[in-house]
């Protein structure tokens, strides 16, 4: 968002002029006359900059309302038919597996693995499409209520796994949206948990420390690490750096953190290294307009 | 043994095939009448337009997105008519937001159901429908 430029004062010509030891009244009375028509101008532009400022950051919102009620369309329309090539598909493995030879099944296997990754993509979409819709339902919540929330959607994955999840320092209360930032946490959990290291129980340490005007909340794990190049890439969208064989997923999970940490006004980055760990950070202000 | 009428108001051939291939694997002997937009579904229940010979459904499983009349107007039709109206409705649907359910419930449906994404869970949902609503439920006759 771009901010408007409040005042210019040309203090600095102001005591010049007043420095100035004026011979008469009329050198003086010159002398402001010239200031103040400078003044005058300055403000003109002023105004005009900040017209156009404003101009700039209309387009730029209705850009973006725009792409976003694109992507929930087009991700909602998509869900449709999607859900009939699936359906279809599974019904022919299910009911007709036994009258086709193996070359058929496989077939069939890969088309049923790309429609599951693309309803998995869509449903991914719509979430990332919602986060900035839902913006203004916010209310007063204790997220360590919602962290608790986030465990217990990934229970499943938290027991198979063998996780052990800790925390250090108490979690604040804040005026948020509930469901993104239950998303965010299940998110970063759940990349916690995934990238795990093969034949290691995830450990991950969630820490909360209160600095002067924000909270800053780390989640660490005990993973595969992520090497410092891709430390920009893995928050875009579709970004992967797993083939599917390796690591189910679809390149969204962080992408939506962000969206959901800036939305509200903090910033999110980390610190990885490969091998051994990483450590995602998120800070969120204190005190929200 | 019970037998029982169901009108299914979709307009999607596929969903149409898997509901009724769902609802012929129960046990019960039904009888399903299908149309595919708001309007014959109206035109049906008040035996209009073709349809003058149609017996009354017992139940109706009701689609959002339907052309011509959507199936927020035929459940208000129904439930607004003195004819009709002690007709349960299910909603059974792809769209799960809020303003739908909640306007569903508003205009009296009986309940509303978001179609699963996964075909099993398609088909076990349409199952349980059956179970309950023929086998459980008292039915107005």
């Amino acid at each position: 968002m771009l901010t408007k430029i409040e005042t210019i004062i040309p203090g600095e010509e102001l005591a010049k002029a007043i420095e100035f030891n004026f011979s008469n009244e009329v050198d003086f009375l010159n002398k402001m006359t010239e200031l103040n028509n400078e003044l005058v101008n300055t403000q003109r532009t002023l105004v005009k900059k900040n017209e156009e400022i404003s101009y700039l950051n209309k387009k730029l919102t209705s850009a973006n309302t725009h792409l976003e009620e694109l992507m929930y369309v087009l991700s909602h329309d998509l869900k449709e038919p999607l859900r009939m090539v699936n359906s279809f598909m599974l019904l022919l493995q299910s009911k007709y597996a036994q009258l086709l030879d193996e070359k058929a099944n496989t077939y069939i296997g890969f088309a049923v693995d790309g429609g599951k990754r693309m309803q998995a993509m869509i449903t991914d979409l719509l979430e990332l499409s919602h986060t900035a819709e839902k913006n203004t339902g916010k209310k007063l919540c204790d997220l360590h209520l919602l962290f608790s929330e986030a465990q217990q959607n990934l229970y499943g994955l938290i027991q198979e796994s063998n996780a052990t999840i800790v925390t250090k320092g108490e979690l604040p209360k804040l005026v948020v949206n509930k469901t993104d930032i239950v998303r965010l946490f299940q998110n970063l959990l759940a990349n916690a948990i995934k990238f795990k290291k093969a034949g290691i129980a995830p450990v991950i340490l969630l820490k909360v420390v209160e600095n002067k005007v924000e909270w800053l909340i780390s989640i660490q794990d005990n993973g595969i690490g992520i090497p410092a190049e891709k430390f920009e890439k893995i928050f875009e969208i579709f970004n992967r750096l797993h083939s599917k064989e390796e690591y189910e997923g679809t390149g969204i999970g962080l992408a939506s953190c962000k969206k959901i940490v800036e939305g509200n006004g903090g910033t999110i980055w980390l610190e990885s290294e490969e091998n051994a760990g990483s450590t995602f950070y998120f800070t969120m202000p204190k005190l929200l307009n | 043994m019970k037998s029982i009428h169901i009108l299914l108001v979709e307009d999607n051939e596929g969903d149409i095939m898997l509901t009724t291939e769902a609802l012929e694997e129960g046990k019960i002997a039904n009888k399903i009448t299908i149309v595919k937009d708001g309007k014959h579904a109206i035109d049906f229940l008040t035996k209009k337009g073709g349809y003058e010979n149609a017996t009354l459904p017992d139940l109706v499983l009701l689609d959002i997105n339907l052309p011509k009349k959507n199936g927020h107007e035929v459940l208000q039709y129904i439930k607004h008519s003195e004819d009709l109206k002690q007709i349960p409705v299910i909603m059974l649907t792809t769209s799960s937001s809020e303003k739908d359910i909640l306007e569903s419930y508003k205009n009296y449906v009986n309940c509303y159901i978001t179609k699963p994404v996964d075909v099993n869970d398609f088909i076990k949902a349409v199952a349980k429908i059956e179970d309950f609503w023929i086998n459980i439920v008292n039915l107005p006759r």
